[in-house]
């Protein structure tokens, strides 16, 4: 079997922080990534990051930030064709609502409330049946201690027996801001088994969720449906699919 | 006291990580932090499970030692570490093997494209 390759695909840079996009790219590469998708949040002036690295592979992502649900549907008409992860900001119950009803979005982030989980069964169906990734951003239990990581934790918990039960795309993500931030795939996996995701699950939001979402989204890559399968070349001469 | 026999001894796992930061640190400062991050993560009992003890450090790379059934714990407990004495710092684990001088090579095979990418890039 090939080595999966892993994504990124919520990882800020200036304007967001202090970090240049360039930096955050070689940091990942050097970290094993195989590519990372620039998010940073809408309400910037060219929130839209283009780089392009030679060892890895930096999508052009954005993260929506809307106050009230009806604004969120003009943002993603906005921002669709530019970029290839559009992900919305999440923790807000109308706004979740709003984002998981939309098959133009590609990730609900950070969807957890201060109250619960910020998903509940309507939700996690709406985003099962127009394919947005719910996140896991693991930023949430490095960066905080006691009661904030418990709750985190069990929020987490909970959105992942959602999430595998109505079979919701799920993704994990660095939410990284600055470059210390980020975290090794082999790390991101030992974290995600901190609120009960197995081994398969968290390699399959590492790699196969990020290549879903990209190569759907890129326009060279051509239409996928149904029972077509991206396959890469290098893999195809070495006759792994023969 | 007569040592265990070998069947009878913890069997380890030896983790050969690379300690990302600005500046240089202590070795004093990594242990408590790690020991820190396993207290708030894990408590007391799962501290005592997993076994950590920080057997070689300097500059920038180190060798751990932990039970082998708590590899996974342990590497997560190695990724809650976000600073070490309040300058930003993160552990990226290069390899887990069974003996020391297993780790030790792992540690070594990573030497020249860590330093490629530390000098201009990375400070």
């Amino acid at each position: 079997m090939s080595q999966p390759r892993f994504y990124d695909l919520n990882v800020h840079s200036r304007p967001d922080g202090n970090t240049e996009p360039e930096q955050m790219a070689s940091m990942a590469d050097h970290i094993g990534y195989s590519g990372i998708a620039i998010t940073n949040h809408s309400s910037n002036k060219d929130a839209v990051v283009e780089v392009d690295m030679q060892d890895i592979k930096v999508f052009r992502g954005v993260e929506l930030m809307a106050s009230k649900a009806s604004k969120l549907h003009g943002l993603v008409g906005m921002y669709r064709n530019k970029v290839d992860v559009l992900i919305v900001h999440g923790g807000n119950e109308d706004v979740n609502r709003a984002a998981v009803e939309n098959p133009n979005v590609d990730v609900l982030a950070h969807p957890q409330t201060p109250k619960d989980g910020g998903i509940n069964h309507v939700l996690a169906r709406s985003a099962s049946e127009n394919n947005v990734a719910i996140e896991f951003n693991m930023d949430a239990i490095i960066k905080s201690r006691g009661g904030r990581r418990v709750q985190t934790l069990s929020h987490f918990r909970k959105n992942l027996e959602l999430v595998r039960k109505y079979g919701v795309p799920m993704l994990l993500t660095s939410n990284a801001v600055s470059r210390f931030d980020m975290r090794a795939p082999r790390e991101m996996i030992a974290l995600a088994s901190l609120f009960g995701m197995t081994r398969d699950e968290a390699i399959d939001a590492l790699s196969k969720t990020p290549e879903n979402i990209i190569y759907h989204n890129h326009s060279s890559a051509g239409p996928l449906c149904e029972g077509v399968e991206m396959i890469h070349e290098e893999n195809l001469s070495k006759g792994e699919f023969l | 006291m007569k040592i265990l026999p070998p069947t009878l001894r913890d069997t380890k796992r030896y983790l050969a990580f690379e300690l990302v930061s600005v500046r240089p640190v202590a070795r004093n400062d990594l242990i408590r932090e790690i020991f820190s991050c396993a207290s708030y993560l894990v408590g007391d009992m799962g501290s005592s499970q997993c076994g950590i003890r920080l057997l070689d450090f300097e500059g920038s790379r180190g060798v751990l030692r932990c039970l082998a059934d708590s590899v996974e714990l342990t590497r997560a407990i190695l990724a809650i570490l976000s600073s070490v004495e309040d300058e930003q710092a993160f552990v990226y684990v290069l390899g887990v093997s069974g003996t020391v001088k297993g780790a030790t090579k792992k540690c070594l095979e990573h030497t020249g494209e860590v330093q490629a990418g530390i000098s201009d890039t990375y400070i």
